[in-house]
C-alpha cells in the first residue's frame, strides 16, 4: 500500500534550485566526455601496439573500467586516493571516476571502430604523400567518428545518468545532490525525485537531440 | 419465516468482517507477529552492528522493548538516514527507530512520537586541523550528513559568517568521519554521543572534540505514518513507559556510559 499524499505545491518552487543542479550535472557530463574521447582514443590505439609495455596499462585500464561498478571508480578516486593523501574535492573525484568509466567503453568503441575502417584507407594515403599522423588525423579520425557515432552518443547518455552518483562523496550541487538535500529536509523523497526524474529524461532528450544534430551537420556526404 | 436464519447468519458475518475493514497500521502489526523498525546502523552508539554483524544499540534495543509489548518479534530494517521515510511509506517498515530529529518541516510529511531521546552536539575535528573551539570553524572545510539537524543549524551558520568556509554534505555518518580523518574535510558538528563513540571505537585515531556547539537540543522522536494515529498514539505511550519504568535510563548507562540520561522535558511548553 502506498500512503502517501503528494505536495506538489513545495516540491515545484525547488525547481530554480533543480535547475541550477542540472546545469552543473550537464557541466559534468560534457567535461568528463570530452576528457573521455581523448583519452579512449589514446587507449584504444595503444592496445592496438605490439609492444607490451604500450599495450599492457591499456588494458589493464579497460578492463578495470569495464569490468567494476562506476560507484566504486568514483569512490576510490575520493576516498582512495584520499587515504594516499590526495585530497581531490567531489566535483574533480566525480569527475575522475566517470572520465575514467568513459574513456574505458570509449577505448573499446573506437577499437572497433578502428577495425571497420580498412587498412587500404590509410595506405591509400600514405601512398599521395600523407605522413603517418596526417592519414591518422585526416583520414582515420574523421571516418572513425562517424562510424562510432551513436555507441558515443550511448555512452554521453550513461555519463549523464553516471553523475547521479556524486552523492556518494559528498557532490551536493548537481541535480541528484540538490535533490538529496532536499529530500532529506523535507523527506518529501517521491515528488523530488519524480521531478528529478523528468529533469534526468529531458536532459538526455535534449543529448540526444543535439547529437542527431551534430552528426547530420557533421556526417552528410 | 424461512429466512431469518440466512439474515441473522448474514447480520453476524457482516459484524464479523466489518470492523476488519478498519483495521489500522496497529492492527496489522498485531495481527502479522511482527514489527518492522527502520533502523540507521552507522550511528552508534544509537544504531551500529557487533563484531558478528549483529544489530546492537540503543535504538535496536528500544525497537526490541517495543516489539515485546505489542507482544510480537522485532525485524530490523537497515536505512540510511535519507531513506527513513521512503521505508515508512512505502511499507517496508512500520515504525522508524532511526534518531529522527523532530523539525517542522519533516512533521508535513511523518508523525513523530513525543521525543524518546535528545542530543546535544559537539565540534569533532582532526586533531592537525588547529581548530579549538565552535568559532574557529570560520574559514575551514566543514561537512556533516546532508539535511541533518546539525547540518542545516552549521550551514545557516556559515551563511551568517560569510567567510571562505566551505560545507560538503555527505550521506552517512561513516563517510563524514572517513572524509574528515582523511583531511577532506576540517571539521563537523556531530551529536555528542555519536563522536564519544567513535573516538571511544579506536578506529579513527586522529579525531578529537573541540567544544560544543551552541545549538538548541536536538529531542528526537519514533515516526510513524501520519495518518496513523492508533500508533502513534500507542509510540506516545510506550515512550512514557520506558522513562517512567527506568528502561530509559537503563538503555543509556547501556549503550551511552553512566549518567543521567537527558531531560526529556521541554522546558516552560507542553509538547
Amino acid at each position: 500500500m502506498f500512503n502517501y499524499t503528494f505536495h506538489w505545491r513545495p516540491a515545484l518552487q525547488a525547481l530554480p534550485q533543480m535547475l541550477q543542479g542540472t546545469l552543473v550535472t550537464l557541466q559534468l557530463a560534457i567535461l568528463s566526455m570530452i576528457i573521455g574521447v581523448a583519452f579512449g582514443v589514446v587507449l584504444a590505439l595503444m592496445r592496438q601496439s605490439k609492444n607490451p609495455l604500450i599495450h599492457f596499462p591499456a588494458t589493464v585500464w579497460v578492463e578495470v573500467a569495464r569490468n567494476t561498478p562506476a560507484l566504486l571508480q568514483i569512490y576510490m578516486a575520493y576516498f582512495g586516493l584520499g587515504q594516499l593523501g590526495i585530497r581531490l574535492d567531489s566535483f574533480v573525484a566525480l569527475l575522475i571516476g566517470i572520465t575514467f568509466n568513459n574513456a574505458g567503453y570509449l577505448a573499446e568503441t573506437f577499437r572497433g571502430g578502428l577495425r571497420a575502417i580498412p587498412q587500404t584507407q590509410t595506405r591509400a594515403a600514405r601512398s599521395l604523400g600523407f605522413g603517418a599522423y596526417q592519414a591518422f588525423t585526416l583520414i582515420v579520425l574523421p571516418q572513425l567518428f562517424r562510424v562510432v557515432f551513436h555507441p558515443m552518443t550511448n555512452q554521453m547518455v550513461w555519463a549523464i545518468l553516471m553523475t547521479s552518483l556524486g552523492v556518494v562523496v559528498g557532490l551536493n550541487t548537481d541535480l541528484t545532490g540538490v535533490v538529496q538535500d532536499l529530500n532529506v529536509r523535507t523527506f518529501r523523497t517521491f515528488e523530488y525525485f519524480a521531478i528529478a526524474a523528468v529533469l534526468y529524461y529531458l536532459i538526455a532528450k535534449f543529448v540526444t537531440l543535439g547529437a542527431r544534430l551534430l552528426a547530420w551537420r557533421l556526417f552528410r556526404y | 419465516m424461512k429466512w431469518m436464519p440466512l439474515a441473522a447468519t448474514a447480520a453476524l458475518l457482516t459484524m464479523l468482517t466489518v470492523p476488519q475493514a478498519f483495521a489500522d497500521k496497529l492492527d496489522d502489526i498485531i495481527a502479522s507477529g511482527v514489527l518492522r523498525c527502520a533502523v540507521v546502523l552507522d550511528f552508534p552508539p544509537m544504531g551500529s552492528r557487533d563484531a558478528n554483524n549483529n544489530p546492537v544499540g540503543f535504538d535496536v534495543d528500544t525497537c526490541t522493548d517495543l516489539a515485546a509489548a505489542l507482544g510480537v518479534t522485532p525485524e530490523f530494517v537497515e536505512t540510511p538516514f535519507p531513506d527513513r521515510i521512503p521505508a515508512l511509506v512505502s511499507g517496508r517498515a512500520d515504525v522508524g527507530v532511526a534518531s529522527t530529529s523532530d523539525t517542522l518541516e519533516r512533521a508535513k510529511t511523518i508523525g513523530f512520537s513525543i521525543p524518546y531521546f535528545a542530543f546535544t552536539n559537539v565540534v569533532l575535528t582532526r586533531t592537525d586541523a588547529g581548530i579549538a573551539d565552535y568559532e574557529g570553524l570560520k574559514g575551514k572545510k566543514l561537512g556533516s550528513v546532508a539535511g541533518t539537524f546539525e547540518a542545516i543549524l552549521l550551514e545557516d551558520d556559515m551563511k551568517t559568517w560569510g567567510s571562505t568556509s566551505t560545507f560538503q554534505g555527505y550521506q552517512s555518518q561513516a563517510d563524514v568521519f572517513q572524509a574528515l580523518s582523511q583531511g577532506q574535510i576540517d571539521a563537523t558538528v556531530v551529536t555528542s554521543t555519536v563522536a564519544f563513540a567513535t573516538i571511544a571505537s579506536g578506529n579513527f585515531n586522529n579525531l578529537a572534540i573541540a567544544g560544543d556547539a551552541p545549538y538548541p537540543i536536538d529531542y528526537v522522536s519514533l515516526i510513524g505514518l501520519r495518518t496513523e494515529y492508533g500508533l502513534l498514539n500507542y509510540l506516545n505511550l510506550f515512550v512514557n513507559q520506558q522513562i517512567r519504568s527506568g528502561r530509559y535510563q537503563e538503555l543509556y548507562n547501556k549503550h551511552v556510559g553512566e549518567g543521567d540520561a537527558p531531560d526529556l522535558l521541554i522546558p516552560g511548553a507542553y509538547y
